[in-house]
């Protein structure tokens, strides 16, 4: 085994996941706009946009999670979402002075839910797929006995503006906050020493372990910011939607994956970003929008969205093979 | 007229070419071996054969007409059954269900005919009942077997299949004396009976006892055919090693003679009350058969084994552990012995596997990273261990072996050790590369870090350490400590115990 | 997952090599499965004293069908190496399938149930496609295809609605000779397990799911053997959506979607290790009742009801975690 020449060896370099992600976007605008004109108009793009980042936040901790390998995933999100805004609504009630304290809550319970799993994962080594679809059950539960099966309370004013409100350039402040969002968690994972412990716990855990990385505290971690990054999000949509349902964000769970897979996170750990992630929220977004405009039924849309996320995987998430 | 007639075979797995026109040629009714050292591409040329590899190319020729062997039930076809190095036997299986796996005797709609599989087992496995103290333990796990009854479960395996051509690779490692004894009786009446086996084993003698022919293979490359009734030893290790000229250059110590290491009656589950100390500067060598506890003595000083009993100190005082992190922190670094699964981050880029072990040094608050510094570190690693590289930002992956297990060494030397493990650092890269981990091996010693040092390769240990303790079964059975020790010493000292204890 | 680099086919030490794969090597014990039953039974008897009436007894055994019918399914394929979460869909539309076709007709029943087998083959199939030629891991490709079956229930049946004769619904509650027709569902399916375990497919559906490597140079046609297990994993789907029919009388669209992950529980309560090769249905088929009698306590324990889905979404979670729990763990022979 001679030293080879190193640039022989380098693949050759394919169209990014985040650019395919990016062309898939504009190319479904174009379908939407040919289908019915006015469906990419600025009015609708923004709107989109709007809708993208509340799927978008929720990605982040997907995004993280998956980063973290071992099989992660957090299906428990969309309940958390759900919960988050659930708790916020009840305490803030109308209330700006409140903001601040229903935030608080909402979030310290979200990250409590978070450590269960990272504590079942890493200690009990429930695989995270079952661990995360069991706290989906607990989550429920918790809803109901806190709830009594009926909602309370509303919106702070403050947060409605924030993010129905037009701030800077006739653009809603949530857009603002999505990118700065995007920009500090894109910061965390590519220039801290946690993000570059995550993705190298998720890249080979024996190798990370060995390397005097603390494993289980980052994937802990890891499920933790799922977790509050998820009771973000549904604490903003509320601001959306001002009043809360029992099921508000539970239908999260499978786009927040999507949207991963579609920027490129593979699935089995240790590669991805959040850039992706976040183009992924809009071209999710923007399907929805061009399947509802297409007059598809919401069963339809399921079955599509199922099939989307199966054709994506076979694209990126392939496995090895048993004959090498 | 040969039976198995293989041209042309190569075969690339990702950046490494295992196999380059490699070739084997075979009569029925012979012994055959095939020689060559660690990474030559035997194992490869072998799963070739029966199915599990796919060569790029491949000419094989079987009783004149050639054939295409597309996956292990062609090979099945063509009469070839194989034992592998890394057993194919189902641990929560029984013996008996082991041996006739795959080829399960059924009665109607397919329901498993267990009295039919029973006889099967037996048929083979009665041979072997010496090797099960006396009598054939057919339904227990083969997971609760000893590695040496898991082998000859696995060698039935193979039998019962009948094979006109059977590849035999390293079937003997976890073998004791009279089960060799046994096998060898097998192999030699199958051989009378027309079949041909095909024989890999690093136990010389054991080739020339049993062998007719050799296959030499160099760096995936068939170098000859010899037959083996007029080549002595000598000749065949030539033809494996080649014309490598013999480093005259002796071993010079730098150790002083402050001990700075010291292990205490370290207990693991596979170690038995280890003790010994390394002086400043000095390179401890572990040899002794592989796999007699040398690696997890390494990963239990380095805190990724659970300790029973015993300690570590450095300086007087005790390191932790407890755990890795703690271990890298107090300034060890392993260098582990699969680098693929142990050491490197395959998918991540070069710069990172540089960094993690090390970063927290140079980050903000420890976790604020700053590009500049990381890269800065990153080349001066590169450039001081003349790491072959495009650029950082590659994957690790498209590196050589060679450079690879540079950039595993990198990573430790940046977070500056004390206490440099190093477990096997030279397996599986070039010689070039190999000289460049000696002098890396020699500068930290040089710069006062102890070091202990691993290897399977005896000739190298004996050029590197300052004194070699050679190990057995999980404890320190010799301590090699003169200069004059000779690789002829070293192996004596290995397999003298080999020869009392049985495994 | 990652591509095994170049350098890495020489055998690891086995220290460390397995420590990380030793995640999911966790099994409960057989002992412990029966010790959680008798526990459960106890206090059921404690807080129901007719537990052992006939009626109740027919009642219980009726709703524990459903759940025993998945779990063994689950068995299988988690026994393969694999994970199904989307059985619980797959029973959603093997039941929304066979109500349509049945619309309270007895004469169509043959048919019906024939389609809703269909459908669980059908399922099944699909799902082992995209797992073995499309190569994804089990577990995010069965949660994709999850979607696709439970789109699909509702489009075929977007309401809850439909009935079944009332002859397939009061058959069910029957018994013959006082036992039970739901309790000769079970010891049915009990010994359907134990043909299929003297059957060759099974056999090599251990040795995938222990050594698939191993089983693949041993001749095991691994691709068939992995398919072939889902598809047996959905016609138990099947059998488990007619329980539910028979037991209810009506179609409902998201009638399975709970069962997906009760199945796993009872996997793992009945002692099959998630990483596969080595269980078996009957300790899962224990662990189904053992869940199902948990539910019957939180219900006659006087639980209030807004807090009965968090009591048993923690026994769930508790139940999976008792895998961790070295003392009750099955340790390989070291």
């Amino acid at each position: 085994m001679n030293t080879p020449v190193i640039s022989s060896l380098r693949p050759p370099k394919v169209l990014s996941p985040v650019v395919l992600a990016a062309g898939l976007a504009i190319a479904l605008l174009i379908v939407g706009e040919i289908v019915s004109p006015g469906f990419a108009g600025h009015g609708q793009i923004v709107n989109m946009l709007r809708v993208s980042a509340f799927l978008g936040i929720i990605a982040i901790g997907q995004t993280i999670v998956i980063i973290s390998g071992g099989e992660g995933i957090d299906l428990s999100v969309g309940k958390v979402a759900t919960f988050a805004a659930i708790i916020g609504s009840r305490v803030m009630d109308g209330d700006n002075t409140k903001l601040l304290p229903a935030l608080t809550l909402a979030l310290t319970v979200a990250a409590a839910i978070g450590l269960c799993n990272g504590l079942g994962i890493t200690y009990l080594r429930i695989p995270p797929f079952v661990m995360t679809l069991g706290m989906i059950g607990v989550v429920q539960g918790l809803i109901l006995a806190y709830t009594s099966g009926q909602a309370h309370g509303r919106a702070a004013p403050f947060l409605t503006s924030l993010v129905n409100g037009k701030v800077i350039f006739d653009l809603p402040g949530l857009l603002f906050l999505w990118l700065l969002l995007a920009v500090a968690v894109t910061w965390m994972l590519r220039r801290t020493t946690y993000g570059w412990q995550l993705f190298a716990v998720g890249a080979n855990r024996v190798s990370a372990r060995l390397s005097g990385i603390p494993v289980r505290r980052t994937v802990i971690l890891a499920y933790v910011l799922s977790s509050v990054f998820a009771g973000l999000a549904g604490i903003l949509l509320l601001g959306y939607t001002e009043s809360v349902f029992l099921d508000l964000a539970d239908q999260y769970m499978l786009p927040s994956i999507a949207a991963a897979v579609i920027g490129g996170t593979l699935l089995a750990g240790g590669i991805g970003g959040y850039a992706g992630t976040a183009i992924g929220a809009v071209v999710l977004t923007v399907l929805q929008s061009l399947l509802i405009t297409l007059e598809i039924s919401a069963a339809g849309r399921t079955v599509i969205n199922g099939l989307v996320l199966i054709v994506l995987l076979s694209l990126y998430g392939r496995q090895r093979r048993l004959r090498t | 007229m040969a039976l198995l007639e293989m041209n042309g075979v190569r075969k690339r797995f990702g950046g490494v070419l295992a196999l380059d026109d490699a070739s084997l040629s075979a009569a029925g009714g012979e012994v055959h071996a095939l020689l060559g050292p660690n990474g030559s591409g035997k194992s490869t040329l072998n799963k070739t054969l029966t199915g599990v590899v796919v060569p790029d190319r491949a000419s094989i020729t079987i009783d004149g007409s050639p054939v295409a062997i597309h996956g292990p039930r062609d090979a099945h076809a063509h009469g070839v059954a194989a034992v592998y190095q890394q057993l194919s036997v189902v641990d929560d299986l029984t013996v008996t269900q082991n041996v006739v796996l795959g080829l399960e005797p059924t009665r109607r709609l397919g329901l498993l005919d267990r009295r039919a599989a029973r006889t099967v087992a037996a048929e083979v496995l009665t041979r072997f009942s010496p090797a099960f103290a006396g009598s054939v333990p057919y339904d227990a796990a083969v997971g609760a077997l000893s590695p040496g009854e898991q082998q000859i479960v696995e060698i039935c395996k193979a039998l019962a299949r009948r094979p006109r051509i059977l590849v035999l690779d390293e079937a003997t490692a976890s073998l004791h004396k009279e089960q060799v004894h046994v096998l060898f009786e097998v192999v030699r009446e199958l051989r009378d009976s027309g079949v041909l086996v095909v024989f890999t084993s690093h136990r010389m003698d054991e080739v020339f006892a049993l062998c007719d022919q050799a296959t030499v293979l160099r760096n995936g490359r068939t170098v000859g055919t010899i037959a083996l009734a007029d080549a002595t030893e000598d000749q065949l290790v030539h033809m494996m090693v080649g014309d490598v000229e013999r480093r005259e250059e002796a071993r010079r110590s730098h150790a002083s003679d402050r001990t700075v290491l010291q292990v205490r009656g370290l207990t693991t589950q596979r170690l038995r009350d280890v003790s010994f100390s390394v002086a400043q500067g000095e390179v401890l060598g572990l040899g002794g058969l592989q796999g007699q506890g040398q690696s997890d003595l390494l990963l239990a000083m380095f805190g990724a084994a659970k300790i029973h009993a015993g300690e570590v100190l450095y300086d007087g005082v005790p390191l932790p552990l407890t755990s890795p992190v703690k271990a890298a922190r107090a300034g060890v670094a392993l260098v582990p012995g699969d680098r693929g699964r142990q050491g490197m981050f395959a998918v991540r880029p070069i710069q990172e596997n540089l960094s993690i072990a090390s970063m927290h040094r140079r980050a903000t608050a420890r976790l604020a990273l700053s590009q500049r510094a990381e890269r800065r570190a990153a080349r001066g690693i590169v450039e001081r261990l003349n790491i072959v590289i495009g650029g950082l930002a590659d994957r690790i992956s498209t590196l050589s072996g060679g450079n690879q297990q540079k950039v595993v060494i990198g990573k430790w030397l940046l977070n500056e050790p004390r206490v440099v493990l190093l477990d096997d650092p030279t397996k599986g890269i070039d010689i070039t590369a190999k000289e460049e981990v000696y002098a890396i091996i020699r500068e930290l010693a040089d710069s006062g870090a102890a070091v202990v040092f691993n290897s399977s390769d005896n000739r190298e240990l004996l050029e590197m350490s300052d004194r070699v303790l050679v190990l057995f079964e999980g404890g320190v059975v010799d301590e090699l400590t003169d200069a004059q020790v000779t690789e002829e010493d070293l192996v004596a000292s290995a397999l003298r115990l080999e020869a009392g204890e049985t495994l | 997952m990652n591509p095994a680099p170049p350098g890495t086919r020489e055998p690891a030490p086995a220290t460390l090599a397995h420590w990380w794969g030793r995640l999911r090597d966790i099994q409960v014990s057989g002992t412990a499965t029966v010790a959680m039953l008798v526990v459960v039974i106890a206090v059921n008897v404690a807080l129901q004293p007719n537990f052992f009436d006939q009626y109740a007894l027919t009642s219980n055994f009726a709703t524990f069908v459903p759940l025993v019918a998945i779990a063994v399914g689950q068995t299988i394929v988690v026994l393969s190496g694999g994970i199904d979460l989307s059985l619980g869909a797959q029973v959603t539309l093997a039941s929304v399938v066979t109500v349509q076709l049945t619309d309270g007709e007895l004469g169509n029943l043959p048919l019906a149930l024939t389609a809703g087998l269909g459908v669980g083959v059908a399922c099944g199939l699909f799902n082992g496609l995209v797992v073995v030629v499309a190569r994804l891991q089990p577990i995010v490709a069965t949660f994709a295809t999850s979607f696709v079956f439970s789109g699909l229930a509702l489009v075929v049946l977007p309401r809850p609605g439909g009935t079944m004769p009332s002859e397939f619904t009061s058959g069910y509650r029957d018994s013959v000779l006082g036992v039970p027709v739901a309790l000769l569902a079970i010891l049915a399916i009990a010994a359907g397990w134990l043909l299929l375990r003297r059957h060759r497919v099974t056999r090599h559906i251990y040795a995938v799911g222990g050594n698939a490597e191993a089983a693949f140079a041993s001749l095991v046609p691994v691709a068939r053997t992995r398919i072939t297990a889902y598809v047996i994993a959905g016609m138990f789907a099947s059998v488990s959506a007619f329980a539910i029919l028979a037991n209810t009388g009506a179609g409902d669209p998201f009638i399975g979607n709970e069962l997906t992950l009760t199945s796993v529980a009872a996997v793992v309560i009945g002692g099959t290790a998630l990483r596969g090769g080595r269980g078996g249905a009957i300790g899962s088929i224990l662990g189904a009742i053992i869940l199902a009698l948990v539910s019957n306590i939180v219900f006659f324990a006087d639980v209030p009801s807004t807090y009965r889905q968090l009591a048993n979404g923690l026994v769930v979670i508790l139940a999976l975690a008792l895998a961790g729990i070295p003392a009750l763990q099955k340790r390989r022979s070291a």
